[in-house]
C-alpha cells in the first residue's frame, strides 16, 4: 500500500502540474480539495482520467469521485478494491 | 499608449523600451520572468502555452504601471473601469490540437479536461482579469494578420461603454510550443489608439 501511496502521489503532481510539489509534501491523510491541496473541479476531472487511464478504474458517479478523493489514502485503497491493469 | 511590452522568442523581452534580461530561450524564457517578475501563483503551471505568454505579458505590464509585483497593490485592482481586448491570428489552434491528440486514438481515448478548459483563445483574458479582478469587457479576436486599423475599431469600440477609462490591448500568437510574440500595450480613453496600435505592432529592436 505504502508504495502505491508513493507512485499515486508523483502521479499527481505530474498530471495536475504541482510545480515546485514533491510527493513527501502531500499528508497521506490531508484533503485533496479546498483546504488541503487546493485542487479545483478541473482537477477532479484530471484525477477521473488517471484513474482510469493508469488503473483502469471509470468513475462515473460525481458522489462516489468525491469520496474516493477525499485523501490520497483514501484513493489508494479504492484503487487496491478495484484496478484492472 | 501608457505602458507596453513586448514578448517573443527571438527579440526576447522589451518593457517600455527597456530589455529584460533573460537566459533560457522559448517557453523557458516565459517560465523564467514568470520565476523573476511574478511568482507564487500555482495556477500558471496549469496554464497552456497561449495563456502563460499573454499572462506574462500583463503581469509585466501592470507591474510597471504600478511599480509593485503585488497584484491587490496594482492601479485598478478590482475594477470596472478597466477592459481587455486582444488579437492573433491562430486562435488556440495549438491547445485544440493537442488535446485533439489525447482523443484521437480510439485504443487510447483519454480526453484531457484541463487540455479542453484552453481550446478557446479567450480564456487568456479571462485569466488576466481573474488575476486582477477586472470587471471591464473582455474580448478576444482572431485577424489573418496584425492589422493596427482593424484593431483599433474593436479597441475605440470598447470607450463607447462610459465607464471604460483604460484597456489592455494587443497580439498575443502562440502557434507552437517555441513560437511565440506578445506585444501588449495599456491605453486610455484619451490616448490616440491607432497610432498607439500601430507603433505597437511596427517596434522593431
Amino acid at each position: 500500500m505504502e508504495e502505491l501511496i508513493q507512485t499515486l502521489k508523483q502521479q499527481i503532481i505530474e498530471v495536475l502540474n504541482l510545480e515546485g510539489m514533491k510527493p513527501e509534501d502531500i499528508d497521506n491523510d490531508a484533503p485533496l480539495f479546498n483546504e488541503g491541496l487546493g485542487l479545483d473541479s478541473i482537477d477532479a476531472l484530471e484525477l477521473i482520467v488517471l484513474m482510469e487511464k493508469k488503473y483502469g478504474i471509470k468513475l462515473q458517479d460525481p458522489k462516489a469521485a468525491k469520496d474516493v478523493f477525499q485523501s490520497v489514502r483514501v484513493m489508494a485503497e479504492y484503487i487496491e478494491q478495484h484496478r484492472s491493469k | 499608449m501608457r505602458h507596453w511590452v513586448i514578448l517573443d522568442e527571438t527579440r526576447g523581452v522589451v518593457v517600455d523600451g527597456e530589455r529584460i534580461g533573460v537566459e533560457a530561450q522559448g517557453m523557458g524564457m516565459i517560465d523564467e520572468i514568470y520565476r523573476g517578475y511574478v511568482g507564487n501563483y500555482m495556477k500558471y503551471f496549469k496554464m497552456d502555452s497561449l495563456c502563460k505568454v499573454g499572462f506574462v505579458a500583463s503581469e509585466l505590464l501592470l507591474a510597471k504601471e504600478s511599480g509593485s509585483r503585488d497584484v491587490e497593490q496594482r492601479k485598478c485592482y478590482g475594477t470596472a473601469e478597466r477592459a481587455i481586448v486582444l488579437f492573433n491570428e491562430s486562435g488556440s489552434l495549438y491547445t485544440d490540437t493537442r488535446y485533439q491528440a489525447t482523443i484521437s486514438d480510439e485504443e487510447n481515448y483519454f480526453p484531457s479536461p484541463a487540455l479542453f478548459v484552453y481550446t478557446l483563445a479567450n480564456i487568456v483574458t479571462g485569466e488576466i482579469a481573474i488575476r486582477n479582478k477586472y470587471y471591464g469587457e473582455t474580448n478576444f479576436l482572431v485577424l489573418p494578420e496584425k492589422n493596427s486599423q482593424a484593431m483599433a475599431v474593436q479597441v475605440s469600440a470598447l470607450f463607447a461603454d462610459k465607464e471604460t477609462q483604460s484597456a489592455i490591448v494587443g497580439w498575443v500568437e502562440c502557434d507552437a510550443e517555441e513560437h511565440f510574440e506578445v506585444r501588449m500595450a495599456l491605453v486610455g480613453r484619451d490616448d490616440n489608439i491607432e497610432n498607439d496600435i500601430k507603433t505597437l505592432i511596427e517596434w522593431k529592436n
